[in-house]
């Protein structure tokens, strides 16, 4: 008896300090076992595991022996074990990283960067850069120095859309109106240049044909208002007004002043359109309410006509599912139109060139035991190898080299490449690291499969290519149109992304955001439009808007004058 | 003992004595309590700490020592936010809502099963009525999202048999909102709440219903002169404890179940300490907002230990 109730005891105290010991970890913050400083050479005999935190869901997870992950970790003695955002939102994440003061040894933050930077977690690259060919190449010194912070060290590097060589890009990456290429066929590929010409043109089709080819019935127009992705709403009237994706708001060419785009007569009548298409039945009642995922697997089943979105956010989920579906015959992909809201005006949905958004990227951290390994680990990945490895894949497994060295893959190797199956047992694309886009050093090939002109033609879904020649594209931006005007400040997003209540600005901002998601719905289902309209535009200048807008003019004369004092040099 | 004649002097003696002896008979007892205390000391009170960032702009890189001084900055900031009394509102709506549900259901229930004769059946149906407790409200938000669907099963029930036209969005419109999160909360936890009362409930003296058989009393009677009487000091009690919690009106239902249309209703304010807090890593807004709650709490749990206390009900203090 007393037996049993000693070891009871011990049994309790047991479990209470393992509980105690279970608090102190933070899951995802296991540090990498940094083995030793040995930083050049071939594979060393023991791997380095480096961990790493990414605020963005994640599109693929792989599995942990995933096959070109093997194989690059045999090739650079290193690998990474990335953990992704689930069901938060990314400042959250980072706030609690924060809050706990501990860290992976890589992490992007999404657009808490800064955050992470006032909290002391990250390692300054200044020291770093020059050692590693690599990342040095990535940008120039003029795109480096935008990295920097207050203290005038740069503490990350933004991975995307940076061109080597000369620029392949064939897919519009950013926002458009899109519409189903079934819609155009049908509609004998009309030019549809504004609002009111498209969804003219989504009603005249879904009255013609209601449903798709397993009967289930078209949803003509939907809209993402989801957390932050609701841009998918709100930001259109900048682009209809014909100017680029600033995000949060314009940017006047020849005054240089900030425009807000939420009280434009363009944004009325955006709204008022999307108001008069909600009381026909043509937009999608559960809009609204709809979650990410609900709106991914609306837009997979292709009963969605059109809707306004960024490519990013749908094309490689949904347009994959069509692939594997095989219902891609069937006209269900989204071809971009660089609409205005008047016939004749320039737009500027597309800007060429890669967008640099300072805001973000890869950090090393101060919890990272082997910050050179981390260096080289991000260097070693942007060798065309290991490149080539990522995005590509396995030679003869995931493509071919015809005989003038040109890369290019069999259906099947297509199909593959679309397989969620595949790309988690197969494929390792490290995909929030830093890649290339344009043309690989090969100086034939594009680094990415996507932008390879012959992979991109052969791998466009029939009614696609048909558009495509209805409108004499070669590119998805060809038919967009676009003008590109966009000037060194652009883009603005990359400061107002930062922004928090600790600023006058960021409190109107704050505020003006909670407004927008309260108001934007009231506002497109109103009975009453001009009423409502009106209230919400009470309700918005409380938020003071202008306070914002005093402090973006700030941070945009700032920027014209440190590009006028670099480019004086 | 009773023989011993016990002298003032001795007592403090004989007190300790008795102290030591007792606590050698019971060490299992004192050292679980012990590491409960030490429990309550590391987790109840050392965090207590943390409320100083309230008062101070706190910076993670500056840490307690480093960070300035800013009084009641925050507070004010706090105040002056119109969506923080919207939350609150909310918070106090649902919060109210929930614990009236919560006791009406589950005293109702515990009372109605009690009443079930056959003993099998009275035990399936309580597992069958407690397991959705184990759940986590995760997948009870997805399961509760999916029955109020467009094509779930309600809507199906409406259409088909009801004969409604459409599909209600339930999550589009503000009246429905409070009712489905108290339904939630009804459907998860009313087995798992009953379960103390139908305890309290085999504590009762039998002789008491054999008294009121002999009276000739029916089994309704009974349950209302003898069961509910008895079980009052247990409802008093949860009562009390429950009326601290009423501002933590639950976090996940809302953060995943709101949407921008019903954001009015919908948003409480755990979720505007995330928004307004955590995610604008202004950690000291956070904490002066946590500080907000607890305060509210203890004043309604002093009130209502108040007023149990003038009603001369059993209380927790």
């Amino acid at each position: 008896m007393k037996k049993t109730k000693i070891a009871a005891v011990a049994l309790a105290s047991l479990m209470s300090v393992s509980a105690m010991a279970g608090c102190t970890k933070t899951p995802g913050a296991t540090t990498g076992t940094a083995a030793s400083g040995e930083t050049s050479g071939a594979a060393p005999a023991q791997v380095k595991e480096f961990s790493a935190f990414f605020a963005v869901p994640a599109t693929t997870e792989i599995n942990k022996d995933n096959e070109i992950q093997k194989i690059i970790t045999e090739k650079i003695g290193a690998k990474c074990n990335e953990t992704w955002l689930a069901g938060q939102q990314a400042s959250e994440a980072v706030g609690v990283f924060i809050a706990s003061g501990e860290y992976p040894d890589f992490i992007n933050g999404g657009d808490a960067m800064k955050a992470l930077y006032e909290a002391g977690a990250l390692i300054a690259w200044d020291d770093y850069i020059d050692k590693y060919p690599n990342i040095k190449e990535f940008f120039s010194d003029y795109e480096w120095s935008q990295f920097r912070q207050s203290d005038g060290k740069i503490y990350w590097m933004n991975p995307f859309e940076n061109i080597y060589g000369a620029d392949k890009t064939t897919t519009q990456n950013g926002e458009a109106f899109w519409i189903q290429a079934r819609v155009l066929e049908w509609a004998k590929y009309p030019k549809i240049e504004t609002l009111d010409d498209y969804f003219k043109v989504l009603e005249e089709y879904n009255a013609a044909n209601p449903t798709t080819h397993d009967g289930k019935k078209n949803i003509p127009y939907t809209m993402l208002c989801e957390d932050w992705r609701y841009f998918c709403l709100e930001n259109a009237p900048q682009f209809l007004d014909g100017y680029p994706n600033d995000g949060s708001c314009m940017v006047d060419v020849n005054t240089k002043k900030i425009m807000d785009y939420n009280t434009t007569p363009t944004a009325k009548r955006y709204f008022k359109k999307l108001n008069e298409e909600y009381q026909k039945g043509v937009v999608d009642t559960g809009a609204f309410t709809q979650t990410y995922d609900e709106y991914i697997s609306k837009l997979s089943t292709g009963v969605v006509l059109g809707m306004c979105d960024q490519w990013w956010d749908f094309a490689y989920t949904v347009n994959d599912v069509f692939k594997t579906q095989d219902t891609e015959k069937y006209g269900y992909n989204y071809i971009p139109l660089g609409l205005t809201i008047d016939k004749g005006m320039e737009n500027q949905w597309y800007t060429s060139g890669g967008t640099l958004n300072v805001s973000s990227g890869i950090a090393i951290t101060k919890d990272c035991k082997d910050v050179e390994g981390a260096f080289k680990f991000i260097n070693d990945l942007l060798s065309q190898e290991i490149h080539d490895l990522r995005f590509w894949g396995v030679k003869d497994v995931d493509y071919k080299v015809d005989e003038n060295g040109l890369y290019y893959r069999t259906e099947e190797q297509r199909k593959n490449a679309a397989d969620p199956n595949y790309k988690t047992k197969h494929l390792c694309t490290y995909s929030y690291f830093p890649q290339w886009s344009g043309t690989s050093r090969d100086g034939k090939n594009a680094m990415m499969p996507a932008e390879q002109p012959s992979e991109f033609k052969d791998s466009l879904p029939e009614p696609v290519k048909k558009v495509f020649e209805a409108y004499g594209a070669n590119t998805y931006i060809d038919i967009l149109g676009s003008v590109n005007k966009a000037g060194p400040w652009y883009p603005m997003y990359s400061y107002s992304n930062n922004m928090k209540t600790d600023t006058a600005g960021g409190t109107a901002w704050t505020k003006m955001g909670e407004c927008k998601h309260a108001w934007l719905p009231k506002v497109v289902m109103a009975k009453d439009f001009d009423k409502t309209w009106d209230e919400y535009m009470k309700a918005y200048a409380a938020c003071k808007p202008e306070d914002f807008v005093a402090e973006m003019q700030q941070e945009l004369d700032k920027r014209i004058a440190a590009y006028e004092a670099a480019t004086k040099k | 003992m009773a023989s011993n004649t016990i002298k003032p002097e001795d007592l403090q003696a004989h007190k300790k004595v008795k102290f030591l002896d007792e606590a050698k008979r019971q060490p299992f007892l004192l050292i679980s309590s012990a590491l409960l205390l030490i429990y309550g000391i590391i987790f109840y009170y050392i965090p207590v700490i943390g409320w100083i960032t309230a008062f101070q702009d706190y910076k993670p890189a500056k840490g307690f020592f480093g960070s300035q001084w800013i009084g009641l900055e925050k507070f004010k900031k706090l105040f002056e936010n119109k969506t923080f009394y919207l939350a609150f509102r909310n918070t106090l709506a649902m919060g109210v809502i929930n614990l009236v549900f919560h006791f009406v259901t589950a005293i109702a229930f515990a009372l109605l099963l009690n009443e079930v004769r056959i003993f099998i059946a009275k035990k399936f149906i309580q597992t069958v009525s407690y397991m959705p407790h184990f759940l986590s409200w995760i997948i009870v938000t997805a399961i509760v999202r999916e029955v109020l669907s467009a094509d779930g099963i309600v809507n199906e029930f409406l259409m088909n048999v009801c004969g409604n036209e459409t599909a209600i969005d339930f999550f589009a419109v503000k009246g429905y909102f409070w009712w489905i999160v108290a339904f939630t909360n009804v459907w998860k936890e009313t087995g798992w709440n009953a379960i103390i009362y139908l305890a309290a409930i085999t504590a009762i003296d039998p002789s008491l219903y054999e008294a009121a058989d002999m009276d000739g009393a029916s089994r309704f009677q009974k349950m209302w002169y003898i069961t509910l009487p008895s079980l009052r000091p247990t409802i008093m009690i949860l009562l009390l404890i429950n009326i601290g919690n009423v501002l933590n009106a639950g976090f996940e239902l809302q953060y995943i179940l709101g949407n921008d249309v019903i954001s009015d209703v919908s948003k409480i304010l755990d979720v505007f300490i995330l928004d307004w807090g955590i995610s604008q890593f202004d950690f000291s807004l956070g904490t002066a907002a946590g500080i907000f709650k607890s305060v509210i709490a203890l004043i309604l749990v002093c009130l209502g230990n108040f007023i149990a206390k003038k009603t001369g009900d059993e209380r927790l203090f």
